[in-house]
């Protein structure tokens, strides 16, 4: 007997029984339409974060840092010196600090094509954003080496390049916001706006007089002032232009202003005058506080007075200044291609740094995603496993209605496996309808879907998402209630074919 | 047995009983019957209701098999016989006419003649032709395409009659064919039986019907599980 001529027998019991076979199908196509749409959900997230780490190059990165337990982050603004990741678990730290010369060894590590040191403010030498006679508060300022190994993901304008000295800025999405450019990111590039400094400020721009004027008395950790003796000098506005917007969402969308590791050094590198000579009740003489800390806290009492600068001003080394806060904070290196990350990785790491690499991410993050989608999927499969007690019940009724019919086929000649198989074809149908139709369904849906999803994608750095059930799903969804069709037909198909031909000629 | 017995024509029942068990209990439907029906016989099945002739009519039709003893027709031993080859003797061997038809209600008249020839395996192309010569002789190809709760009692028995013969076999069993007809369109029904077993097809019929018997050549009676032969 033909294949054509099962269906054919098994179609037509299906469409005898219309309204029966109809209600079962859609208890079917209720757990495909749920599984097709869940899981392409989780198929475009997950297609979405491959597409983003591959676009943003963060997929062949390696983050260096002192940590053993660094969490990969793709601005390194979670990352510091001395101290590890900031989401660490405590685990034991390294104790190889970050320096030029290791940046140097990392860079010859073979497969690696460039490298990127960053640091990361701790002291508050820019106090705030001001555009347009407004001020916004500055928390995070990172500066990074445009190598093109960090490559923060921007979502307008561009990435900071090596022939970016000045002061070129990437602002984070939530500073284009309130400057005034939320959704309409690309008008906010080209734009200048200025950076305010601390009073008593020393760094690049600022005028260093010998005569410095009265200190300020500043309360513990009051913003705007360090305290000491060039806590007098005034603030300055340093001019800077937005190059590119940020999306900072892998920070939890924190505030972030990143600039090339040269403009940061100039500005937080910050002159010490050498000697400071105060007036005769109060002559405290000394190094003076330099920038990074915040003055008065020290028990001392503040002398009030003018001081005159004897020694003249010094500013600390690059080395030094880097080594003063505890060596770079990470360092970001590329492999040439991804298959070489996890080589290069355990090269560098090595050195007797930790480290950690975008492909891990991605890897981590798409594992959550497999989770999601297995208890998505699994609520889906639930629907679908009570779908199949109805397929059952149904054919078990199929079974006993047409007991009779199946007595006369067995006279005219039907094998049990010819019974057996036309019982298990109409399951399997059921199933395979209920699954095309779930298709079907699970697509129109995800069609008036689309534009919300894209939406919400558009909005975080990801343009041009692709929220379309994939063939592979279709395929597998409709492959799947069709099985489960075919198992629920199986007990049934079998019961009808072990129907004695007599009693079933019998039956009424 | 001999060897010339295994290869004789018709139907040979040797020492067939057949023993069902109700509950604890046990009785023979049959009991030692030895029947020989040859080749072209037309036989009327007669007996009391639950004296053992459908049994004897599915045993000698392979839908059932004896407790013991040995059934051949044309030569083949049935009770040696394995579901698929049991099955393809009764597709190609057995024609059944039922009392009530049982025809599938979903098929129309043509569909309903193919059924045996799918499961014989014959070709779509093939098959739709021999179902329409069969249907034109029973007198209902121009009602082909009609689904049988469009067709009369009698025509409904005829298409029916049409499907037994699909496949070309040598015996044809008939429980009650006119059971469910008036006097009139039984008689069709049984003058078309009669044909075909003039044509040479074996004929057994089952019947109460002593109008029924009195076309058949031979009258056989079961009557507790005995087949007596009884005159004409």
């Amino acid at each position: 007997m033909r294949f054509l001529d099962y269906l054919s027998l098994s179609l037509r019991s299906l469409r005898r029984s219309r309204m029966r076979s109809l209600l079962t199908i859609f208890a079917i196509v209720i757990g495909a339409t749920g599984i097709t749409v869940m899981l392409t959900f989780v198929t475009t997230v997950k297609n979405l974060t491959v597409a983003s780490f591959v676009k943003t190059g963060q997929i062949e990165q390696i983050q260096i840092a002192q940590a053993t337990d660094l969490r990969y982050d793709p601005t390194g603004m979670s990352v510091q010196s001395g101290g590890g990741s900031l989401s660490g678990d405590g685990s034991t730290s390294s104790t190889t600090q970050l320096t030029s010369a290791l940046e140097t060894k990392i860079s010859k590590v073979p497969h690696v094509v460039s490298v990127a040191a960053v640091l990361r403010s701790r002291s508050p030498a820019i106090s705030n954003i001001r555009f347009k006679g407004k001020d916004w508060v500055v928390q995070s300022v990172l500066g990074y080496e445009p190598t093109g190994a960090l490559t923060p993901a921007v979502i307008a304008g561009r990435d900071l390049k090596a022939e970016d000295s000045g002061n070129q800025l990437l602002i984070s999405k939530n500073y284009a916001d309130v400057l005034g450019f939320s959704g309409k990111y690309e008008s906010a590039i080209g734009v200048h706006i200025t950076l305010h400094t601390m009073e008593g400020y020393t760094g690049a721009g600022a005028n260093l007089p010998t005569r410095l004027p009265p200190m300020h008395q500043c309360a513990q950790n009051q913003r705007k002032c360090f305290g000491g003796p060039t806590s007098g000098l005034p603030a300055i506005d340093i001019p800077a232009t937005i190059v590119g917007v940020l999306d900072n969402s892998e920070n939890g969308d924190q505030p972030l202003i990143m600039m090339p590791l040269g403009a940061y050094i100039d500005i937080y590198n910050q002159s010490q005058p050498a000697n400071v000579q105060f007036a005769p009740q109060n002559n405290q003489q000394g190094s003076g506080n330099n920038g990074g800390n915040n003055g008065g806290n020290n028990g001392n009492q503040q002398p009030s007075g003018p001081g005159v600068v004897v020694g003249g001003w010094s500013r600390p080394s690059v080395t030094t200044f880097i080594a003063n806060q505890g060596g770079f904070d990470s360092f970001m290196a590329k492999a040439d291609d991804v298959t070489h990350v996890a080589e290069v990785a355990s090269a560098i790491a090595r050195f007797g740094v930790g480290t950690s690499t975008g492909l891990k991410a991605l890897n981590d993050q798409k594992a959550q995603a497999n989770i999601i989608g297995l208890v998505l999927g699994g609520l889906g499969l639930i629907a679908l496993l009570i779908a199949s007690l109805g397929v059952m019940n149904t054919m078990i009724m199929s079974v006993l209605q047409r007991t009779r019919e199946i007595g006369v086929m067995r006279a005219l000649g039907a094998r049990r496996k010819t019974i057996r198989r036309i019982f298990t074809i109409e399951a399997t149908a059921i199933g395979f309808f209920g699954g095309l139709i779930g298709v079907i369904f699970g697509s129109i849906f995800v069609l008036v879907a689309k534009p919300i999803i894209t939406n919400m994608a558009k909005s975080g750095s990801l343009t041009g998402a692709t929220f379309t059930v994939p063939p592979w799903l279709m395929l597998a969804v409709i492959a799947g209630t069709s099985g489960i069709g075919f198992l629920s037909g199986f007990f049934p198909a079998r019961r009808a074919s072990n129907l004695d031909p007599v009693e079933a000629l019998r039956y009424e | 047995m001999a060897e010339g017995d295994n290869q004789m024509d018709g139907i040979k029942l040797s020492q067939v009983t057949r023993t069902y068990t109700l509950g604890s209990e046990e009785f023979n439907a049959l009991n030692k019957v030895d029947l020989q029906i040859p080749n072209g016989d037309f036989v009327a099945i007669t007996g009391p209701s639950g004296s053992g002739k459908s049994t004897l009519a599915n045993i000698i039709g392979g839908l059932d098999k004896p407790t013991s003893g040995k059934v051949l027709v044309n030569g083949q031993d049935l009770s040696n016989l394995k579901d698929a080859e049991l099955s393809s003797f009764r597709n190609k061997t057995i024609g059944f006419v039922f009392q009530s038809f049982n025809l599938k209600g979903d098929s129309t008249a043509l569909e309903n003649v193919m059924l045996p020839l799918i499961f014989a395996g014959i070709s779509p192309k093939e098959r739709r032709v021999r179902a329409l010569e069969c249907l034109d002789r029973v007198g209902l190809a121009d009602r082909a395409g009609h689904l049988p709760n469009q067709l009369s009692g009698g025509q409904r028995q005829r298409v029916a009659v049409a499907r037994a013969i699909a496949n070309k076999p040598t015996v044809i069993l008939a429980d009650e064919p006119t059971g469910n007809l008036d006097s009139s369109r039984g008689e069709e029904v049984i003058e078309m039986l009669t044909q075909l077993n003039r044509d040479g097809i074996t004929l057994l019929v089952i019947t109460h019907d002593k109008d029924v018997a009195k076309h058949a050549h031979r009258r056989i009676e079961v009557r507790d599980g005995l087949v007596h032969e009884k005159g004409l």
